[in-house]
């Protein structure tokens, strides 16, 4: 499957997701004016993707330092498809990215792992910017 | 999947809708679909007002931070560090701004001889002697009156008036304020200021009234100092004369 790359823009983050290396990456902040617009065919082609793993390792990358609500409503359907998937056999990594000083971030993460219980979370602390 | 924000909860909303419409609908089925959505629907909710709450929190308190900065930093932009008066530019736009609203007085003061203060005494006493200066202007003329340093030992006061006499009894005041002030050791003589008073009609311009009011000082200085004069726009009497 194609690779998806969208360079960051001062109000979206970066995309990189490498389906064939099995490696999904997030980086940036993320504002846009229409988050749903900006998301949802970011999301149907994961959905797509994840459709044809099988008991596959997948790596996710989330690296956000700041999101607003709309985008965090689009990114909690991200989170479902990937723990949807998890469910259906797949490994699951998530890595979550936050500056050490940002307690939000982290505990946002946090209930993340609680809420989408088959990903395998994990928080990485990042030294101030 | 169309780019609404709540694409999935139309989804399910049309799926109970039409199961509703239908008599043959296994509405038990349907519902529980309905349940499983307004779960999640609510959980992502919760989240979210979290974590809006937590970054409103935040961004509150770092706008009181901001605003107590800006505060602080206006002050520090406008005030003499040493004395706490106004500082130069501070007293200069203070005076332009009377000068737009009426007619001013401007009073500027030297402390005479201050030199030999620092050579005698050491810098620390004169700058003490330059805060007792201070402390006993604010006393004399009350927190409303704007007093600013423009120089080492130097002081301007800012006083809207039409009447140069008014102004005049005022910089008297000051001059013997000052000559009555006991200092702190180790000062142990009398300290005393020249006072020169300018004064200049709504719409004139701080160069002007400033320029004035030092040629009135350097009158007051030549003329023995501790005393007060005043500038006159009259050419053939162009300082008058005022004892201390």
């Amino acid at each position: 499957m194609q690779a998806l790359y969208l360079s960051a823009t001062p109000t979206s983050p970066e995309v990189d997701f490498r389906f064939d290396q099995h490696i999904l990456s997030i980086k940036g902040e993320s504002y846009p004016e229409n988050a749903a617009a900006f998301y949802t065919p970011l999301i149907a082609q994961v959905q797509t993707y994840l459709a044809a793993c099988d008991s596959q390792q997948i790596s996710v990358n989330v690296s956000l330092a700041y999101f607003n609500s709309s985008s965090t409503k689009m990114l909690f359907a991200f989170f479902d498809a990937l723990n949807q998937a998890a469910l259906a056999g797949n490994e699951v990594q998530l890595n979550w990215y936050h500056d050490e000083d940002d307690d939000t971030i982290l505990e946002f993460g946090e209930e993340l792992r609680d809420d989408f219980t088959a990903l395998d979370f994990r928080a990485h602390a990042v030294s101030g910017q | 999947m169309q780019a609404d924000l709540f694409a999935q909860e139309c989804v399910a909303l049309a799926q109970a809708r039409a199961a509703c419409d239908n008599p043959q609908a296994d509405t038990r089925a349907a519902l529980a679909a309905l349940i499983g959505q307004y779960e999640r629907l609510m959980r992502e909710s919760r989240r979210l007002i979290r974590r809006s709450d937590r970054a409103e929190f935040d961004m509150n308190l770092m706008n009181r931070q901001l605003s107590e900065l800006a505060q602080q930093l206006e002050y520090r932009a406008t005030h003499d560090t040493l004395t706490g008066a106004l500082n130069r530019g501070a007293i200069i736009d203070c005076a332009t701004q009377a000068l737009e609203q009426g007619d001013l007085a401007l009073i500027v003061l030297d402390i005479d001889h201050f030199k030999w203060i620092n050579d005698d005494f050491g810098h620390p006493a004169g700058d003490a002697v330059i805060q007792t200066v201070v402390s006993c202007l604010q006393q004399l003329l009350g927190p409303e009156v704007h007093i600013g340093r423009v120089g080492g030992e130097e002081f301007s006061v800012v006083w809207p008036t039409s009447d140069l006499g008014e102004a005049q009894a005022v910089g008297l005041r000051i001059c013997d304020a000052i000559a009555d002030q006991v200092f702190a050791a180790p000062i142990n003589r009398q300290i005393t200021a020249s006072v020169g008073i300018s004064w200049a009609p709504r719409g004139s311009g701080f160069e002007t009234i400033y320029s004035h009011a030092d040629e009135a000082l350097y009158a007051a200085k030549r003329a023995g100092r501790n005393c007060v004069r005043c500038h006159m726009d009259n050419e053939a009497n162009p300082l008058l004369v005022a004892a201390a």
